[in-house]
């Protein structure tokens, strides 16, 4: 598709435009921590990080997201949707973090499509932001992303220093670049140039790397009773950093809350690393321990997952090995898997 | 001091090669910065443990975190010792794992090594972003690295972690065998805390709130706790439950209250809580005001005594009440 | 605050003395403010601090926890023991911004009916001047 150009100094007026007329989300830093929230002020959002603390999954899919209310045994209004909002834009996403709405989009439109979801994700413009300082653990690369990778996104701005190179991916995202139109200029064929080989730089500097996904599907198929499982997920903690954290992951519980007759039904987000998220009202718990745990977070991503979907449930953003108190190097998992 | 990875082999060695001990838990370097805690099961396993200012993991959760399963029939119950490693602040929580009857004494062999105060890896990962290969040699107050080959100095004191710069506990208090030398006290004071006690509830609400909002409840504070250890944790229960599972101020705020009431007496502040929080939350600091306050109003002190009471099993008669009715 | 804002106010009484003593302050027709709703617990030490926070999270505007006085309890020792953790509780939530009158506790025996009405009336106006509980109440 066509591409644009963005003086640098009016980078700000595109945020301006957003806000105007869209709920514009952008990557905020607060104590350190950078997370996606809804900014008034274009001064407020990151344009220079590595990557963001939290994935910005949570705007599509929320935390804790109120399904339908109900008073006493009834449901007030039948099944609700949630109310038509604005149409909303999420900006700065970095490559991976845009192919994980690519990867989940199957699980939520699967065999059940899923109303929250889809509605929200197709309200929203995803904007991304070409990665040019890959943070330590980062290694897209391997699962066949990049800094500058399209997939998932509507648009993709990648800095080339006095400007902006703008691509526009989907309908969405054309539909957005009309509507301020007169901000941009056409990019020149030397911009595409610049931006091609600034990508090329940017790859170079991921160190870290894994085999391929196809050869991992295949690898764990062959492993599923080795004794490796056991000794790697000594280590685990069993928190819920790894999956909370994670742009892919995707699970889900349900409860009532009931307080002074008035209830509603809630979804929030599950970790498979507790111990509760497999537990049967029995007592029985088919994954007793850290270990049957550890081993299916892994498999779901590599092999259950490109199993069904024919993709992998990873983007390799290293969030997982960034903040795994113990440690539990993913990179490392990976390349001993190959080595076995 | 250079031989201190030296020492810590050895130790380690001598342990493993004991018939009655299942493994020696230490550390290992990782990619970059990061350690990992290490189960080092042969002579050759503890070739690759280390002991340095970046072992900053707590390995006493290890103790209790193994989940026990029924035995198949006719399989015996491995009574082998578990030997591990621990820093001045690690000790203390196996004292208190003890003393709670957690774990008893004679199932351990404890490897002390004195401690001049772990390294906040966050700090130096924003130096050195894409570090590989990291070697780290504490030096008096500099902390010596070798970065994927180029040798640098810090001073530690602007790197260390908030509680092992206040450290008065930096040896082992309990160990069979001590490795390396003792390192000086430091003397610990509740400035911060006592300052921040004289502000109104509004401005501390305006504080707190603002931070246990941004709470994901992974509850890794609570899983990396070595006093953590319950087998059934009121945030897991169902019926009745106290906790909610939906992520909102209410819900997130009365998570830490009830997890760290569940310390009050019980914390020995090996601040591993405040370390494994991803989103930055200074969790380790309410709990630094309970163990002020438990010092001060009970004059009582965790993880010192094998032998000691806990503190909410036991009252004098002429504890304060000064706002009771 | 509002004018006509009527805190709401939770109090776990001891089945032995101070459930007694409101008893009495009821029998004696002393009244007290109507703001109050009690729950009996069999002892102070039976308070675990969930109930409070609990409370507090549900509606309640304050807690009150009243028990037999030091060294008469019914079970010897309950209402020491529950001190300790009232003590401390208290102080945790002072620390992160919860006003020191939202969690009361008083001593008020069975025979002190008089003291239950003033302990009632001085909670629920410490409560009146703080307004509604704010910090952990849940959002419906």
């Amino acid at each position: 598709m066509t591409a644009f150009s963005l003086p640098r100094n009016e980078a700000d007026d595109f945020l301006v435009a957003l806000i105007e007329k869209q709920s514009l989300f952008a990557p905020v830093e607060k104590d350190s921590i950078i997370s996606y929230q809804l900014v008034a002020n274009p001064g407020d959002a990151l344009w220079n990080f590595s990557n963001s603390t939290v994935p910005p999954k949570g705007i599509l899919f929320p935390q804790t997201e109120t399904l339908f209310k109900f008073t006493g045994s009834e449901v007030s209004g039948g099944i609700e949707l949630p109310p038509q909002e604005k149409e909303t834009v999420i900006f700065g996403i970095r490559p991976c973090d845009g192919r994980a709405f690519k990867i989940v989009d199957h699980i939520f439109g699967w065999d059940y499509q899923d109303p929250y979801y889809l509605e929200r994700r197709a309200r929203t413009v995803l904007v991304g932001l070409s990665c040019y300082e890959p943070a330590s653990n980062c290694f897209c690369t391997s699962l066949n992303g990049g800094p500058s990778s399209k997939e998932g996104l509507d648009m993709l701005l990648t800095d080339l220093g006095d400007r902006y190179y703008l691509e526009v991916l989907t309908d969405k995202g054309g539909k957005l670049l009309n509507k301020n139109r007169k901000l941009f200029a056409l990019a020149l064929d030397s911009d595409t140039k610049e931006k091609n080989s600034l990508s090329k730089k940017v790859e170079s500097k991921l160190k870290r790397k894994v085999m391929s996904c196809d050869e991992l599907q295949k690898k764990m198929g062959d492993l599923k009773e080795h004794k490796f499982w056991e000794e790697t997920s000594l280590r685990c903690l069993g928190c819920g950093i790894c999956t909370y954290l994670c742009p892919t992951c995707h699970c889900f519980d349900m409860q009532d809350e009931v307080t002074d007759g008035k209830g509603r039904r809630v979804r929030m987000w599950d970790s498979c690393m507790f111990r509760e998220y497999t537990l049967h009202a029995s007592g029985e718990n088919p994954r007793p321990t850290r270990v049957e745990r550890f081993k299916n977070r892994l498999y779901h991503k590599y092999k259950y997952y490109p199993d069904s979907f024919k993709i992998t449930a990873c983007v390799g953003c290293g969030r997982c090995t960034r903040y795994c108190p113990a440690n539990l190097d993913l990179i490392d998992i990976l390349t001993e898997i190959g080595k076995i | 001091m250079r031989n201190i990875q030296k020492i810590i082999k050895d130790g380690a060695r001598k342990a493993v090669a004991r018939d009655d001990v299942k493994y020696v838990l230490g550390w290992t370097p990782g990619y970059g910065f990061r350690v990992s805690p290490f189960f080092a099961r042969t002579a050759e396993d503890t070739e690759r443990l280390i002991f340095s200012p970046l072992c900053a993991n707590n390995l006493t959760i290890y103790l209790t975190l193994q989940e026990k399963l029924p035995l198949p029939k006719a399989a015996a119950l491995d009574k082998r010792k578990i030997a591990l490693f621990v820093k001045g602040c690690d000790s203390r929580a196996v004292i208190q794992l003890i003393a709670e009857r957690g774990i008893s004494r004679d199932e351990l062999v404890i490897l002390g090594v004195p401690c001049g105060g772990v390294i906040d890896i966050s700090k130096l990962e924003a130096k050195f972003p894409q570090a590989i290969k990291v070697e780290a040699v504490e030096e008096g107050e500099k902390l010596s690295l070798k970065v994927d080959g180029k040798s640098q100095e810090i001073p530690k004191e602007d790197i260390l972690l908030k509680k092992c710069s206040l450290c008065e506990y930096p040896n082992p208090l309990i160990y069979d065998v001590l490795l390396g030398e003792e390192k000086q006290k430091k003397t610990k004071d509740y400035q911060g805390i006592s300052t921040f006690e004289e502000k109104s509830p509004n401005e501390k609400w305006t504080y707190w709130g603002d931070k246990f909002a941004r709470c994901i409840r992974c509850y890794a504070c609570r899983n990396i706790c070595p006093l953590c250890y319950c087998d059934s944790c009121i945030l897991d229960k169902l019926s009745p439950q106290w906790i909610r599972r939906s992520v909102n101020l209410s819900e997130n705020t009365v998570f830490q209250l009830l997890r760290t009431f569940h310390l009050t007496g019980r914390c020995i502040g090996c601040g591993e809580c405040e370390r494994a929080c991803p989103m930055g939350i200074p969790v380790g600091e309410l709990n630094r005001k309970l163990e002020k306050d438990v010092r001060e109003l009970f004059a009582y002190e965790p993880g010192i005594d094998i032998e000691e009471k806990s503190l909410l099993s036991q009252f004098k008669p002429e504890d304060s009440e000064d706002f009771i009715l | 605050m509002s004018e006509n804002f009527e805190p709401n106010i939770v109090a776990f009484l001891c089945n032995w003395c101070s459930y007694a003593g409101a008893d009495l302050a009821g029998t004696a027709r002393i009244s007290y403010p109507p703001n109050v709703k009690v729950i009996r617990v069999m002892c102070s030490g039976r308070m675990n601090p969930s109930f409070v926070i609990n409370a507090l999270q549900q509606g309640a505007d304050g807690v009150l926890i009243s028990g037999c006085h030091p060294g008469e309890c019914h079970y010897m020792e309950g209402n020491y023991i529950a001190r300790r953790r009232f003590t401390l509780i208290k102080k945790l939530m002072e620390y992160i911004g919860i006003e020191p009158e939202r969690f009361r506790v008083s001593w008020v025996s069975a025979s002190e009916g008089e003291k239950f009405k003033n302990v009632i009336a001085e909670v629920t106006e410490d409560i009146r001047k703080i307004g509604q509980m704010k910090q952990l109440k849940r959002e419906v």
